[in-house]
């Protein structure tokens, strides 16, 4: 009888374990089974436009690759959470080490305790298996525009050699459909990437048609792109226009750029 | 060896005539072919090998501790363009075995490591040539999985074939090789974000 009692309590822990940790039923790492907030970026756009509608001033972070470092994300969302003057932040890829789908859940969940609007561009690792797959369900395109203030971000696929010359990457269609059917006329545009130019995933000979198609938007301001995991400044093709790189978020740093009617400043910030 | 061969498909063939009692008896006197024939199928569910698996395996040693399983499992499509396949290969180890009343015992802890493969074209378990050396650490295609869990069984089995005709219920926790190292590198993480739940019925048939 003892014996019994003894089994049925065995049994019952069973039990609530089972129906206490339904999220932790996973089919596969690579599965695609994703709970929780989906479509970030078009849901984070339409606040970010709003809120910047009337801006003169725009202020926004930009941070990259937080692959695998979830003690420093979850540091650098709490002193960003901290700051009451920004408007919105830019993650530049590599969300994910292996594109495996609880990468991209745990990294989402990090980043959607931010107060302000964030929007997110996929990185090279973010395409391993089906991780393009899994960035189209919780983020959204990988080529896409929006507007803040007078300013136009253009947010490229830039990773190229995952692709394999099976879809257009980078994606020029789109670059000229954004120009032909948008009025830029009095806009000034941001480019936003992964992998900068001239990187192995942007091969020589596509970079320069890249940055010739990217100058062709009105009043480019710059470039921004990570994947270096270094904070750098660079005019790749010596005409003025700067790419800069930012840090991994392992290395503790972020962009703070303030874009006001007569130009820009960049400050780099450690936390 | 074809003779060996030709004595191989008698067995077979005898085999599809015996029930599971006389088979039993027969596999216990050491007979090398019956030895190669699993002794229990397996469904299990999550644990990182299908949304639902299922395999075969053989058990051995004194009290049955050891157990080695092949599984085949499924994944439905979810967000991604299409459903997988995968394939397991799992190692149990089972060291105690407790009996609760007559035909009830639990084991109250099992240990093992599996190693699982995705069927999907777009995986690699080596890294493609277009890649420098190193540029990715792991292969996407295969994982490697730790766990440990427990089991409760019912025995109705009869006289000398005491471990035949047994159906057990187990559940596991298990961690891959990406969820490890995701952990070992950020105490951000609690045990949901890096421990994985699954459960699966065993039935012993010789």
């Amino acid at each position: 009888m003892k014996n019994i009692f003894i089994g049925c309590k065995i049994f019952i822990f069973i039990i609530i374990i089972i129906f206490s940790g339904c999220e932790m039923f996973e089919p596969h790492p690579y599965s695609g089974k994703i709970d929780g907030e989906l479509h970030i970026n078009a849901k984070n756009i339409e606040l970010i436009e709003n809120r910047c509608i009337s801006n003169k001033q725009i202020k926004f972070a930009v941070i990259s690759d937080s692959q695998g470092w979830y003690n420093q994300l979850e540091d650098f969302v709490e002193h960003l959470n901290g700051r009451s003057d920004l408007d919105f932040v830019l993650h530049l890829g590599d969300l994910t080490d292996y594109g495996a789908t609880s990468e991209f859940i745990l990294q989402r969940n990090i980043l959607q305790k931010l107060k302000v609007p964030y929007v997110s561009v996929i990185g090279n690792h973010d395409c391993i298996g089906n991780g393009e797959d899994i960035f189209l369900e919780i983020f959204g395109q990988l080529d896409y525009s929006f507007t803040a203030g007078d300013i136009q971000f253009v947010m490229l696929n830039t990773n190229a050699l995952e692709f394999d010359n099976s879809k257009n990457v980078p994606n020029f269609l789109f670059i000229e459909k954004l120009l032909a059917i948008n009025n830029l006329e009095n806009k000034r545009t941001i480019v936003a990437m992964h992998a900068p130019p001239r990187s192995e995933q942007l091969m020589d000979n596509l970079s320069k048609v890249f940055h010739d198609y990217i100058k062709r938007f009105p009043n480019l301001m710059f470039c921004l792109n990570g994947h270096g995991h270094h904070f750098t400044e660079r005019d790749i093709f010596n005409d003025g226009i700067i790419y800069y790189e930012c840090t991994c978020i392992n290395k503790r740093g972020y962009y703070l750029f303030t874009v006001t009617p007569d130009g820009y400043e960049k400050e780099i910030i450690e936390f | 060896m074809r003779k060996r061969l030709l004595n191989f498909n008698i067995v077979a063939i005898l085999l599809m005539f015996l029930t599971p009692n006389t088979l039993a008896t027969e596999r216990n006197k050491c007979n090398t072919a019956l030895k190669l024939i699993p002794s229990y199928a397996k469904i299990q569910y999550g644990g990182g090998m299908g949304l639902l698996s299922f395999g075969t395996g053989w058990a051995y040693g004194k009290h049955n501790q050891g157990e080695t399983d092949m599984f085949f499992g499924f994944i439905p499509k979810y967000s991604t363009y299409k459903a997988k396949a995968t394939f397991t290969l799992k190692q149990n180890y089972i060291p105690w075995s407790i009996q609760l009343a007559k035909r009830f015992s639990v084991e109250p802890f099992s240990v093992g490591a599996y190693l699982n493969v995705l069927f999907d074209n777009e995986f690699w378990l080596r890294q493609p040539s277009k890649y420098e050396a190193g540029y990715y650490h792991l292969p996407s295609k295969m994982r490697f999985h730790l766990f440990c869990g427990q089991r409760i069984t019912f025995n109705a089995g009869k006289g000398q074939n005491v471990s035949s005709n047994a159906i057990s219920l187990f559940y596991e926790l298990s961690t891959c090789d990406i969820l490890l190292i995701c952990r070992l590198g950020n105490s951000y993480l609690r045990p949901k974000d890096y421990l994985r739940l699954s459960f699966g019925l065993k039935y012993q048939f010789l």
